[in-house]
């Protein structure tokens, strides 16, 4: 009991100053890691891609195929209005700069320049040149962590543009992707383009996603087949975060797309 | 005479407000470089493990405890910037008592080539207990069909790899400024000869 006391005595303040570490440390991890995040923005400000490169993006071609799907859209909705299938609005979209990348090896994410103060919340969908890039998971008021579709716990509901054959895409830490289908025989062939399907509840539908680079059609339990991503992951400098409300799950879809598809399994 | 004891008193209080901020603004460095991925600082998409080779330049000179205690610290920190499992804790924790647990005077002299070569075998170590933690998960979970065992371990084998080559190669640079300046404060602070 004396040497006890004569120990506490003696670490009393050492004692208290760790414990004091630790619950901090484990506060920040709790609460996210927003001021850290907020640091690194500030600390990296003089790095991030410059203006050029914003004007290379709203270059005059761009902006022609720009007013060209806004004209195909508007052709598009009011068509959707004769067959009385509403579709989901999009806001504006908020372009971002990349700044960072994931702070851990096993996590594929990427630190974008806008946050709250940019009006971004979590939830918001993160599209690059090129289709589909991921979605935003934590947000600070000047910067937000996006977690990539290549991410080993991602999932999107996705479909073959071409035949319709719906499944899900999950990430393999790199630029390609693996779908597997929910149907036994899809009708899939090398090149065929993949997109979100309306049953992904995560991510608007449509999106491009990429291309279909190998088969494997005999895989079981479910075909799959290898998916090269058509946005450039590891060379992003610029994306556009577009602000898009996660939906419920459809009533009359499948049940195995309720089970396996579309989540972020923690 | 007072006055001397009064100004030597007040230089170490100054010194240990300076290794204090020393201590965490290094730690605060390590963690703004995590994200970023300069030339020379990427191999198959890794960066160095900068919070890693802290807690080993730390645990070097100090005991198992204060290892752990440093591991727990900066795992919990790292995991705050990633996502929350699986968890850098326990890799470093085993790294920070591991390190402090080589017996350095008898086997290893403490030059740059031994640092690197231990926080080459320290960054295998951390990543074998991300991947054994992600099987676990794998395992337990019924739910997870996500990612399959072959393929996590392909991935350990890449991560590992990449992440111990890099970080061993920047090793000196955290650990050489690191270690000078607590070494030196050390001597201030309690001079050998002079200890109570």
């Amino acid at each position: 009991m004396f040497a006890l006391r004569q120990w506490w005595n003696q670490h009393a303040l050492r004692t208290a100053l760790i414990a004091l570490a630790i619950a901090t440390a484990w506060a920040v991890r709790e609460t996210g890691a927003s001021p850290i995040y907020e640091v690194y923005r500030w600390v990296t400000s003089p790095l991030h891609p410059g203006a050029s490169r914003r004007d290379v993006l709203a270059s005059s071609y761009t902006q022609e195929l720009q007013q060209q799907i806004v004209e195909l859209e508007s052709q598009n909705r009011s068509l959707r209005q004769l067959l009385d299938a509403p579709r989901a609005e999009t806001g504006a979209s908020i372009p971002a700069a990349v700044i960072g990348r994931s702070a851990g090896e096993w996590w594929q994410q990427i630190v974008i320049s806008r946050g709250s103060n940019a009006g971004v919340q979590v939830g918001y969908v993160v599209e690059g040149p090129g289709g589909l890039v991921g979605r935003v998971i934590a947000v600070s008021p000047s910067s937000s962590r996006v977690l990539l579709i290549s991410d080993r716990t991602s999932r999107v509901g996705a479909r073959v543009s071409r035949s319709r054959a719906t499944g899900y895409v999950r990430g393999r830490m790199g630029q390609q992707v693996i779908m597997e289908f929910f149907d036994k025989m899809p009708e899939v062939r090398e090149g065929d383009v993949v997109v979100t399907s309306s049953y992904s509840q995560l991510f608007p539908q449509d999106r491009v996603i990429g291309r279909v680079v190998s088969l494997d059609l005999s895989k079981s339990p479910a075909p799959e087949v290898t998916i090269e991503l058509t946005a450039p992951l590891d060379i992003l400098e610029w994306v556009e975060v577009v602000p898009f409300e996660p939906s419920e799950a459809p009533e009359d879809a499948p049940p195995a797309v309720l089970d396996s598809g579309d989540g972020l399994t923690p | 005479m007072t006055a001397t004891v009064t100004t030597s008193l007040n230089k170490l209080k100054r010194y240990r407000w300076l290794n204090v901020a020393i201590t965490l603004g290094s730690v605060w460095g390590c963690m703004m470089l995590l994200p970023v991925r300069p030339p020379g600082m990427e191999l198959l998409g890794v960066g160095p493990s900068w919070l890693l080779i802290w807690v080993v330049a730390w645990s070097i000179n100090r005991n198992v405890v204060d290892g752990a205690i440093a591991g727990l610290i900066l795992g919990f920190l790292q995991d705050a910037m990633t996502g929350p499992y699986p968890t850098h804790a326990i890799g470093l924790v085993i790294v920070g008592m591991l390190t402090a647990r080589i017996q350095k005077q008898r086997f290893i002299q403490e030059d740059f080539v031994s640092i690197s070569m231990i926080v080459f075998g320290m960054a295998v170590v951390a990543q074998t207990a991300m991947a054994l933690q992600i099987t676990a998960q794998r395992l337990i979970q019924v739910g997870v069909s996500y990612p399959q065992l072959p393929e996590i371990w392909l991935q350990h084998q890449r991560i590992a790899l990449s992440s111990a080559i890099l970080s061993s190669l920047w090793a000196p640079a955290l650990y050489y400024p690191l270690n000078r300046w607590w070494r030196h404060y050390t001597r201030v602070v309690a001079p050998p000869g002079n200890t109570p």
